[in-house]
């Protein structure tokens, strides 16, 4: 009898013991059997060697063959017996055991998304100190002494003679005064007002404050920058309106409004039904900090804008309360996840 | 500041709508924030008149009233003690809604029917008169609704003005932006008088001693002068602008007020006390009663009005209580004056007052509307209280302020703008502001002294901008300016911080580093905090120089609200006061505060958080940000745990402290859990930067590891065990960690037993058996020698 010969017939026996099988035991004993180590066709295949190189072809081949679908047909076989009961009792809906994760606070999450896309426009983050002196938070920035200007930022004094700051513009005069322009800046910080503490104001909050100073600057450079800053954080279909308003550092002023993203301009509860909101305070650098900085007012102009981080994550969260911020009470700071 | 829209309409000529108006203002800088109807509470109000009234049984202070509204009888119960049959009254129907949304419906009083309410001025939102109920003229027609006849079809428009606009506290300012926007002429009211034969300077002289403190005083005199209720048109514009009419005498002068925006104020003559009017500074300690019977001390900052011997008025602010004009007065000495609006602020401080008068004069009247104001009162007195007007102004205006003059550059204008507005256009708005403009360029203007707010080149641009309307300036689609600008590693370190720790579960918080001097002291006693010299409430007076004491707040905020197993950060400044060289130093910090336990889940138990968890948290951090190695020294800190307080060095560098809050001052913040905290300065963490990360070729020969247990005294610390294992392998230890600890049963009491995995590599060879089995037995030796360590077999 050729190998061949046995090939097929082990083949042969292999197919008929395999559909015969009627467990997952019976069928392993199979397997072992035909293809195990000390397996039939195993056997055969060691017999190889003894044969000639045209031969062990085409034997070789035949035995791969057979060994392939005997492989094939006692996966398919297993498979009938695999309902075992380790599998189907897997439970894959308990929860994962993932580990808990912390949350950035929402006025430092709001701030980062804020100077995130000045960034991108090429304004570069500052900073200065909480405890000012009057001449960067007022003088130098054209608030007269005893003038009604001062009472729109009821002061927070230290002892020492100097005071908190009631705004972060105070970093425009102390940038002015480092640098030489072009001098593009965008100032986050923390400010603070003299104010009895309610549900609409704090004596602590944040700010956004940011300024361009070059040659050739124009309010409709700040009108650019402001709407593309509105639609990047708020949506693209926003509308926006610039009304004149009075700071003491910039003139002209202007006040942002920006149509309500929750009615879409309709009108409702968030807007007081006036479908716009107060976003942003802005204007061009009065010339009066320009001179009191050292910048010739004739050659360069610029422009500045600021908003309230607080007020715009209420009207984005409809956070109803400004005294959640710092309370810090874990299951406000964990809805911002 | 409110006004009357018919008002405005009235001044202008205008057929705008209440809403198209509080646009147009709004846009063009005068804000318009609210626009309510006048007669919101008088749907279903009607004249009615008084038949009958008969006493309740069983009650004293209410009677029966029976009313005809003309086509219906009502039977109301009413608690006015001024009602009287005859009367006229505003009568409430069923359905009618009042201020304070009172909603009238058919009730029982006392057992007796009521069916609707006569109104006093404030259920009709008119007034805040509620003492009786509100009598009308007996012409009133009966069962005419109430709107009008009172001619109340108007709108009142609530103005959210800016300090910096004094011109527009006043209706006729108002109207002016109005008249310029639409490009038209405003319709003065009159101010024509008949004078009389008498001569003023016979009656008064003005002197003007504090030309300082007020450049201008004009005075009028008014004989004869007949008290009587104001006319309903005089009344309601008082009303809609939220002040209350009192009699003619005084509503002229509060109505001329609110019309030219300058404050007037009428003496009685008679009670004047001389006759002549003296303007000085006020003494120091000078003492005066103002007509709210208040007496106040005054400064050489007030402007005092005398009678050439004692105050007579703090001028600009209040006048005195013994020459105020009362029901007996016939004649009037009438003050037009102009004072220096930084004074006023410093008067009306000290003495602790904010009148409509001194908020006008503060921002800053007109000098030279003064004839206006003061002929239009005079005109006043003349037509509704028959006053004969002496002839003359006793005016005495030493120094005149005169108009500024200005030039507009028209390529400036539309530089600063980014527009191109033409030159005729600019002279066309300044113009129709009552500016005078002449056809040059640079355009030569005049402007008028009602706006001191414009004194350079700069306010005209603002002026063309504000009536030209900011949407007429295009929105380039460009960026200006620079475009990079520089990355500052501190931001990007905090940023990296904030996502290391939240995501190893720490929740951020902020608190805004204003504490109370108590608890800032509980933590640092020898410390001295910077002071807040005005805080709004003692609980918060000082600045904080620890993170820890609002830290410690906000975990007890949490734990009373049963958040119990908490992880906060906070990233945040502390403040000092100033050194001796006058530095003033504020530090960023960075604090851990644990307290509670780990969140589990199915698979693990929850377990006590700890001081390891603090210390895990800190590794990563270092680790990632590359900080190099802090060592921890136990040091008696304070408010910690006497052993469990250790500080944080890096480099011998002390940069902060770490362990467990004490619980005596624990219970200071109500606190009863443990709370583990870690507090760092940061500054010299930033200052290290972060080195760059260099690449290292990945091992190609095995490694070899090999484990090792002891048992050692509980004294020994893992450190000092890691520190000799360390030395003894040398540069083959590629790593050396601790994965075991136990203590317990099976090992002796007062020993632990600590197990260690030694990985070794050599990047230059394979490593063998023996070399290994050497470098171990020195290991042992050397722990033996050092700890009395002993070798637990595996």
């Amino acid at each position: 009898m050729s190998l061949l010969d046995d090939i097929n017939h082990i083949n042969n026996q292999a197919k008929e013991r395999i559909s015969n099988a009627d467990s997952l035991d019976s069928l392993n004993e199979a397997k072992v059997k035909y293809l195990g180590r000390k397996g039939e066709l195993t056997a055969v295949l060691k017999e190889l060697k003894n044969l000639s190189v045209d031969e062990k072809k085409s034997v070789g081949a035949q035995a791969n063959r057979c060994r392939q679908e005997l492989e094939e047909l006692i996966a398919t076989a297993a498979g009938k017996f695999s309902t075992s009961k380790t599998d189907s009792s897997f439970d894959y809906t308990l929860p994962g055991t993932s580990s808990q994760i912390g949350v950035v606070h929402i006025i430092n999450q709001v701030i980062d998304e804020i100077v995130n896309i000045f960034h991108g426009m090429g304004f570069e983050i500052a900073r200065g100190p909480d405890i000012e002196t009057d001449y960067y938070n007022f003088e130098a920035l054209n608030f007269p002494p005893d003038h009604p200007a001062r009472d729109m930022q009821d002061t927070m004094f230290v002892e020492g003679g100097r005071i908190l700051r009631t705004h972060t513009t105070p970093v425009q005069v102390r940038k002015l005064e480092e640098q030489n322009p072009p001098i593009k800046i965008i100032v986050p910080g923390r400010t603070y007002r003299n104010e009895a503490i309610s549900t609409r104001a704090h004596i602590a909050f944040h700010q956004v404050d940011g300024f361009l100073v070059d040659e050739g600057v124009s309010m409709a450079d700040m009108k650019g920058v402001l709407v593309a800053f509105c639609k990047s954080f708020f949506g693209p279909d926003l509308k926006l309106k610039f009304r004149p308003s009075f700071f003491p550092f910039t003139e002209p002023s202007a006040e942002v409004d920006v149509s309500c993203f929750l009615c879409k301009g309709k009108g409702c509860q968030l807007c007081k039904y006036s479908g716009w909101l107060e976003i942003l305070g802005c204007g061009m650098i009065d010339p009066n900090v320009l001179i009191k900085t050292g910048h010739d007012p004739e050659k360069y102009t610029g422009y500045a804008f600021g908003m309230g981080v607080e007020r715009i994550a209420m009207l984005k969260y409809k956070i109803n309360d400004i005294r959640h911020f710092f309370n810090n009470d874990i299951r406000f700071l964990r809805q911002f996840k | 500041m409110k006004l009357s829209h018919n008002w405005l309409i009235e001044l202008t000529g205008l057929n705008w709508t209440p809403e198209e108006t509080a646009e147009k203002l709004t846009l063009c800088g005068t804000a318009c924030k609210n626009i309510e109807p006048t007669a919101k509470y008088m749907d279903k109000v009607v004249v009615g008149e008084v038949l009958t009234l008969s006493a309740i049984e069983g009650a004293s202070k209410i009677r029966l009233a029976k009313v005809t509204t003309g086509d219906e009888e009502l039977q109301i119960v009413c608690g006015a003690p001024n009602v009287a049959v005859g009367h006229k009254v505003p009568v409430a129907k069923i359905g009618a809604v009042l201020a304070g949304d009172m909603k009238i419906k058919k009730t029982k009083i006392k057992g007796v029917e009521s069916s609707g309410m006569i109104c006093s001025e404030r259920e009709l939102g008119i007034s805040d008169e509620h003492e009786g109920i509100w009598v009308l003229p007996d012409e009133a027609p009966v069962g005419k609704p109430l709107a009008e006849i009172l001619d109340y079809d108007d709108h009142i428009l609530t103005f959210d003005l800016t300090p910096n606009r004094a011109d527009s506290m006043s209706a006729i300012g108002i109207a002016r932006d109005m008249a310029a926007l639409a490009n038209k002429k405003l319709m003065l009211p009159q101010t024509d008088i008949k004078e009389s034969d008498k001569q003023a300077y016979d009656y008064i002289s003005v002197t003007i001693d504090d030309a300082f403190g007020c450049p201008r005083y004009a005075a009028r005199i008014i004989h004869n002068v007949k008290l009587a209720e104001s006319p309903w048109w005089l009344k309601k514009k008082l009303i809609t602008s939220g002040i209350r009419p009192i009699n003619n005498l005084v509503d002229i002068t509060n109505l001329v007020m609110l019309e030219t925006g300058h404050p007037l104020h009428a003496f009685d003559l008679k009670r004047f006390g001389s006759n002549e009017v003296v303007v000085r500074q006020a003494k120091e300690k000078e003492k005066f009663i103002t007509l709210d019977d208040k007496e106040h001390e005054l400064d050489k900052n007030v402007t005092l009005i005398t009678n050439g011997k004692t105050g007579v008025a703090a001028g600009g602010v209040m006048g005195g209580k013994d020459s105020e004009v009362k029901e007996d007065t016939k004649d009037l000495l009438l003050e037009a004056a102009y004072f220096n609006p930084s004074l006023i602020r410093k008067s009306r401080k000290k003495l602790g007052i904010v009148t409509e008068s001194s908020s006008r004069f503060e921002k800053g009247a007109n000098p030279n509307g003064i004839e206006f104001a003061i002929n239009r009162a005079a005109h006043l007195y003349q037509q509704l209280a028959g006053g004969e007007v002496a002839s003359g102004i006793v005016d005495c205006y030493p120094k005149k302020i005169e108009p500024a003059n200005l030039s507009l550059r028209v390529k400036r204008c539309n530089q600063i703008l980014g527009t191109g507005i033409s030159q005729a256009r600019m002279v066309e708005i300044l113009k129709a502001l009552e500016f005078e403009a002449d056809n040059s360029d640079p355009i030569k203007v005049k402007v008028p002294t009602f706006r001191p707010d414009i004194e350079r080149e700069i306010d005209l641009i603002e002026e063309i901008a504000r009536i030209e309307g900011f949407d007429k300036i295009p929105t380039p689609q460009s960026i200006t300016g620079p475009l990079y600008t520089p990355v500052h590693w501190e931001d990007n370190f905090k940023k990296e911080i904030r996502t290391l720790l939240t995501s190893s579960g720490f929740d951020e918080t902020i608190a805004h580093g204003m504490v109370h001097s108590r608890m800032a002291s509980l933590l640092e006693p020898e410390m001295k905090h910077l002071k807040l010299l005005n805080p709004v409430s003692e609980e918060v007076n000082v600045m904080r120089t620890m993170l820890a004491t609002t830290a410690l707040s906000v975990v007890s905020h949490n734990l009373s609200h049963r958040n119990m197993d908490i992880k906060l950060f906070e990233l945040g400044k502390v403040y000092f006061p100033p050194d001796s060289n006058d530095d003033w130093v504020e530090e960023e910090k960075l604090i851990l505060a644990i307290s509670g336990s780990t969140a589990g889940n199915w698979r693990e138990k929850p377990r006590k958080l700890d001081f390891y968890d603090l210390t895990g948290a800190l590794d990563n951090i270092w680790a990632h940000l590359r900080l190099g190695e802090y060592s921890i020294v136990e040091q008696p800190v304070g408010w910690m745990e006497n052993n469990m307080s250790f500080s944080i060095s890096l480099e011998e560098n002390e940069i902060g402290v770490i362990g467990k809050v004490s619980s005596k001052i624990a219970r200071k913040f109500d606190i009863k859990e443990d709370v583990y905290i870690a507090e760092i300065f940061m500054g010299s963490l930033i200052a290290r930067g972060k080195p760059l990360i260099k690449f290292s070729n990945l091992p190609v020969y095995p490694s070899a590891p090999r484990d090792l247990a002891i048992i050692v005294d509980n004294s020994v610390i893992s450190s000092d065990i890691i520190a000799t294992v360390k030395k003894n392998a040398g540069k083959l230890a590629e790593s050396v960690k601790i994965f075991d600890l136990y203590t317990g049963k099976q090992i002796e009491e007062g020993k632990k037993s600590i197990a260690i995995s030694i990985n070794y590599r050599s990047a230059e060879r394979n490593l063998t058996g023996e070399e290994i089995d050497i470098k171990q037995m020195k290991i042992i030796e050397s722990l033996k020698s050092e700890f009395k360590a002993d070798i637990r077999d595996k």
